[in-house]
């Protein structure tokens, strides 16, 4: 008898709780109250960031430590990899010098909107996602610097992501390659768009809506085409380069991935670019 | 429990999310990391039995929901089912379990849990990761977890015996005890 009643308090505890989930689930998913949870997870991160900068600067030596550790093969052959690219880029570097000084030429004289125009604000990461499902990365500047969630992340390298949350002194940034990232994106300096999806971490970028048409190419670099309707971005931000086209065959569609050009483990510090997408 | 183990817990969840946010969260393999809410969840079916576990896990799962993207709930849903899994399961509320029988249930817990997460997640129309990477998920949580279990457990134990006669007993031998403590 008591076995009864003890079994029918826990399964109406459980069904309650259950309710109790699903009901703060609906709130939150509907929009009714998603206003008022952001405004308590912002406060609830903006609390703890001052512990997690402490933790961060006292504990950084060891997690990258343990990180090298476990990822010992690949940091050699990034090694490699990284020396080749610095003798690419060391000539690229002059080259760029020429062509950067006839673009500021054409910018001062057109008035094209362009990255470079847009003011940053840097930032340094304070930690990784506390989910194991969404790739996003903390940041210790929020709205009282003037950071608002649409903004484009980058650093040296390219686009990392986006804001999509903003306390008052940290924010979150959604990485490139979580899967609910999508950017649009130009193939090279043609006129090839495409939406660039995340797959997940240290997975490339998958390109949608590459025709059999188009023609892209293994290398190929790959910008933010500035085109609205995926998350938006200004044009020109650079993305990646193609790393692997699949063939055509008999589908309307073609399968190609990009690698990103910024790294997305150990970064410490990016910048946030100042710009919002158009109301 | 009483009103001062719910303090307890309290407490105890503050110091998770500062170690999870703060420590665990940079320190990634395969691009994953111990999930030390899901296993403050799993601990606490473990030491409180279905029922009342489940409500501190939902509690924790409210907390964990602070510092992730998804629809807030999720977390809380999530470890409601999982902490009265391991409550039936375990079947002996008091944390008295032996060192092993904590270890695998970790294992287990945390395997069911980031699975049923994902699985969750995937039925609210969230964008999902492939089964793969899922699997590696999966496997780093369970192994971190099952490592982080006995101190977890002894803080958790610390918080639902408070004010019992089992609260003057030592940290120690409430994390683990042995076979001949059931």
């Amino acid at each position: 008898m008591a076995t009864t009643r003890r079994n029918t308090s826990q399964r109406l505890t459980l069904v309650i709780l259950l309710l109790a989930s699903v009901t703060v689930i609906t709130l939150d998913y509907r929009g009714t109250a998603s206003h008022d949870i952001g405004s308590i997870r912002n406060a609830a991160r903006d609390m703890i960031s001052p512990v997690q900068r402490a933790l961060s600067a006292a504990l950084h030596p060891i997690g990258d430590f343990f990180s090298g550790a476990v990822n010992y093969g690949s940091a050699v052959s990034e090694n490699a990899r990284l020396q080749e690219e610095i003798g690419a880029l060391r000539r690229q570097v002059l080259e760029n010098a020429q062509a950067e000084h006839q673009l500021q030429q054409v910018l001062a004289e057109e008035h094209l909107p362009f990255v470079q125009n847009i003011p940053t604000e840097l930032a340094e990461v304070l930690s990784g996602s506390s989910s194991n499902f969404e790739l996003t990365f903390e940041i210790n500047r929020g709205t009282s610097n003037g950071v608002g969630v649409g903004m484009p992340v980058v650093a040296g390298a390219g686009l990392v992501g986006t804001v999509i949350s903003a306390g008052h002194v940290t924010s979150m940034v959604r990485l490139l390659t979580d899967p609910a990232s999508a950017v649009g994106v130009r193939l090279g300096t043609g006129n090839s768009v495409a939406v660039a999806v995340g797959q997940g971490s240290g997975d490339p970028l998958r390109l949608e809506y590459v025709t059999a048409s188009m023609s892209p190419r293994i290398g190929q670099r790959v910008y933010t085409s500035g085109l609205m309707g995926a998350d938006s971005y200004p044009s020109g931000i650079p993305v990646g380069y193609i790393s692997s086209v699949g063939p055509a065959g008999g589908s309307l569609t073609r399968t190609v991935l990009v690698q990103p050009f910024a790294s997305f483990t150990n970064t410490q510090y990016v910048a946030v670019m100042q710009w919002l997408p158009p109301a | 429990m009483t009103l001062r183990g719910w303090l307890r817990f309290v407490g105890v969840l503050v110091l998770v999310a500062v170690v999870q946010v703060g420590v665990l969260d940079g320190i990634t393999v395969a691009g994953a990391h111990p999930d030390l809410f899901l296993l403050v969840a799993v601990v606490c079916g473990l030491a409180a039995g279905p029922q009342l576990g489940s409500v501190m896990a939902f509690v924790s799962g409210l907390v964990a929901d602070l510092f992730v993207p998804t629809p807030y709930g999720l977390s809380a849903l999530c470890f409601v089912l999982v902490a009265f899994a391991v409550g039936l399961a375990a079947g002996l509320p008091g944390g008295r379990a032996p060192y092993s029988f904590k270890v695998v249930t970790a294992l287990l817990g945390s395997i069911g849990g980031t699975l049923l997460y994902a699985g969750l997640e995937t039925l609210l129309g969230q964008p999902h990761l492939d089964l793969g990477a899922t699997l590696v998920i999966c496997l780093v949580v369970a192994v971190g977890n099952a490592i982080l279990v006995i101190p977890t457990a002894a803080l958790v134990t610390w918080a639902v015996t408070a004010g019992s006669s089992g609260s003057s007993r030592d940290l120690a031998s409430l994390a683990g005890g042995s076979a001949t403590s059931r």
